[in-house]
């Protein structure tokens, strides 16, 4: 099946337009990186269009794929354990939490959200070639989701709801009095509004 | 009849491309004159449509210069939230849709031409040829960034009032950032007093309790080239005592704020992120008198944002 014709099919099966035939043909390829990225790559582009929140890194089937590839003992030796079940248990449990802390991480902040569904529609915007001097060390295309560093607390990520919107707010509503067309500024403040 | 003054310009171009860009420079020029002084000049009503990254949204404008010279402006989001703003002089009369605290904070500031020579520094202005918007005949501008910190603006001016009919934000690889673009633009009918009653929820705006200031306790290490300071503020914050600083930057064109405040004992993180054509860039700094965070807000390119950040001194430090 060539490169196109697949994508097609791909994006047919986002629109649920797919037949019988076109499924199957999607599903035998399924386990191609290639296809997967461009089906996750389909679901940012949906999510852009339908302003919608999206971890496109969310890779479920690789995450319970690894997870399970962790938990050595269980399949093997040793069968009718009681504790084979907790294990089990304890794979999916795994694989919930890392869906819970992303949906947590990327939920909270509205800046967030947006930069994250542009994050793919706009890929060259944040891999700008920096001259100048080495300020920008870190300054790397994958930092650029909101809080750098990981384990950003409540009370930190708390900070960045209360105050960034109020400056973004400030910025756009004063640089309506600067200058010369008004309604510019007026209508960017107007789009941070009511979200 | 037309197309031949161009083709001979175009020929002239091939020939001599010094004095063909000398000649489009004055041209250019010649248009952005017209357009800082368009607004003053004409009474207009119509609707327009702006687009950034995730958000599209509807506005009607009616603007109407009176006898005396002053301008009233009604602005009304037409779908969604009924956003409204009055302003005369461009100064805020009321304002619905947003919480009213932040609007005590805003203050009517110096009006600034655009000043085509100052531009001309920073950006490489040229004249493209024509364009058709909202039904209207438009000459099309370009403003290309001579560097990296800022981003390029492609105008569509209304040939008949100079008018911005149209305004794209594009980045340095050419990806369009935010449109705004009229679709409906009657710059002939007279607009009456009712088109320009703001509806109910249009809050009057107290005036501004802080005033502007010249002079601030922080110091920029580094701008970006062309870009001054345009406005100062500092102010107490209600709910702390501490003091917040605020400064706004230009080059003419694009502007940028710089938000700095004191962290108590808070812990926060450093953040970056992009909200259409805005870049918002926060940094924890540690200084002799404690820990600050500073944040830049504007259309600038995130590098550009961050190096700011990163370049914000108290002032007594930066004098050594």
């Amino acid at each position: 099946m060539s490169r196109e014709a697949l994508q097609e099919s791909l994006s047919a099966l986002m629109d649920n337009e797919t037949d019988e035939l076109e499924l199957r043909r999607v599903l035998a390829a399924s386990g191609e990186g290639e296809v997967r990225a461009t089906w996750a790559r389909y679901q940012v582009a949906r999510a852009v269009m339908h302003k919608e929140l999206l971890e496109p890194r969310l890779d479920l089937a690789a995450a319970v794929s690894a997870a399970l590839a962790d938990e050595p003992a269980l399949a093997s030796s040793k069968p009718r354990l009681p504790w084979r079940g907790l294990g089990r248990l304890a794979v999916a449990a795994s694989v919930t939490v890392a869906v819970l802390a992303g949906v947590r991480v990327y939920n909270q902040d509205d800046l967030a959200a947006t930069q994250l569904a542009q994050r793919d529609a706009q890929p060259l915007m944040q891999a700008r070639p920096l001259q100048g001097p080495a300020v920008l060390a870190g300054y790397t295309t994958n930092s650029v989701a909101v809080p750098q560093g990981q384990g950003a607390s409540d009370a930190q990520q708390r900070w960045q709801q209360q105050h960034l919107p109020a400056y973004v707010r400030q910025h756009a509503q004063q640089a309506a009095f600067i200058g010369t067309q008004s309604a510019l500024p007026y209508a960017r403040a107007a789009s941070l509004e009511g979200r | 009849m037309r197309r031949f003054p161009l083709l001979v310009a175009l020929l002239a171009g091939l020939a001599s491309p010094v004095q063909a860009d000398q000649l489009a420079d004055a041209d250019v020029a010649g248009w952005l004159t017209r357009m800082a002084a368009a607004e003053r000049a004409h009474s207009y009503q119509g609707t327009f449509v702006y687009e950034r990254n995730g958000s599209f949204s509807t506005h009607g404008i009616w603007h109407r210069v009176e006898a005396n010279g002053q301008v009233r402006e009604r602005l009304l989001q037409l779908d969604g939230p009924a956003q409204e703003v009055l302003r005369v002089d461009g100064r805020p009369q009321c304002v619905s849709g947003a919480p009213a605290e932040q609007l005590a904070d805003a203050a009517p500031l110096a009006l600034r031409q655009l000043a085509a020579e100052q531009l001309a520094g920073h950006y490489e202005l040229r004249s493209v040829g024509e364009s058709r918007v909202a039904g209207r005949r438009a000459v099309v501008l370009l403003m290309l960034p001579r560097d990296q910190h800022r981003y390029g603006f492609e105008l569509h001016l209304d040939r008949l009032t100079a008018l911005p009919l149209k305004s794209l934000l594009l980045s340095e690889q050419g990806q369009l950032l935010e449109r705004f673009q009229f679709t409906q633009l009657d710059s002939l009918t007279l607009l009456s007093e009712q088109a320009l009653r703001p509806g109910v929820s249009c809050l009057p705006i107290k005036s501004a309790v802080t005033p502007l200031t010249t002079a601030n306790h922080w110091h920029a290490g580094w701008l970006p080239p062309g870009f001054n300071l345009l406005a100062a503020r500092e102010q107490a914050d209600p709910a702390s005592t501490a003091l917040l600083t605020w400064l706004m930057f230009g080059d003419g064109l694009a502007r940028f704020s710089v938000f700095i405040e004191p962290l108590q004992g808070e812990s926060v993180v450093n953040t970056r992120s992009q909200l259409g054509p805005t870049a918002v860039v926060s940094k924890r700094m540690p200084t002799a008198a404690g820990e600050f965070m500073v944040t830049v807000v504007g259309e600038i390119p995130p590098g550009s944002a961050e190096r700011v950040a990163l370049a914000m001194r108290p002032a007594q430090e930066s004098t050594p």
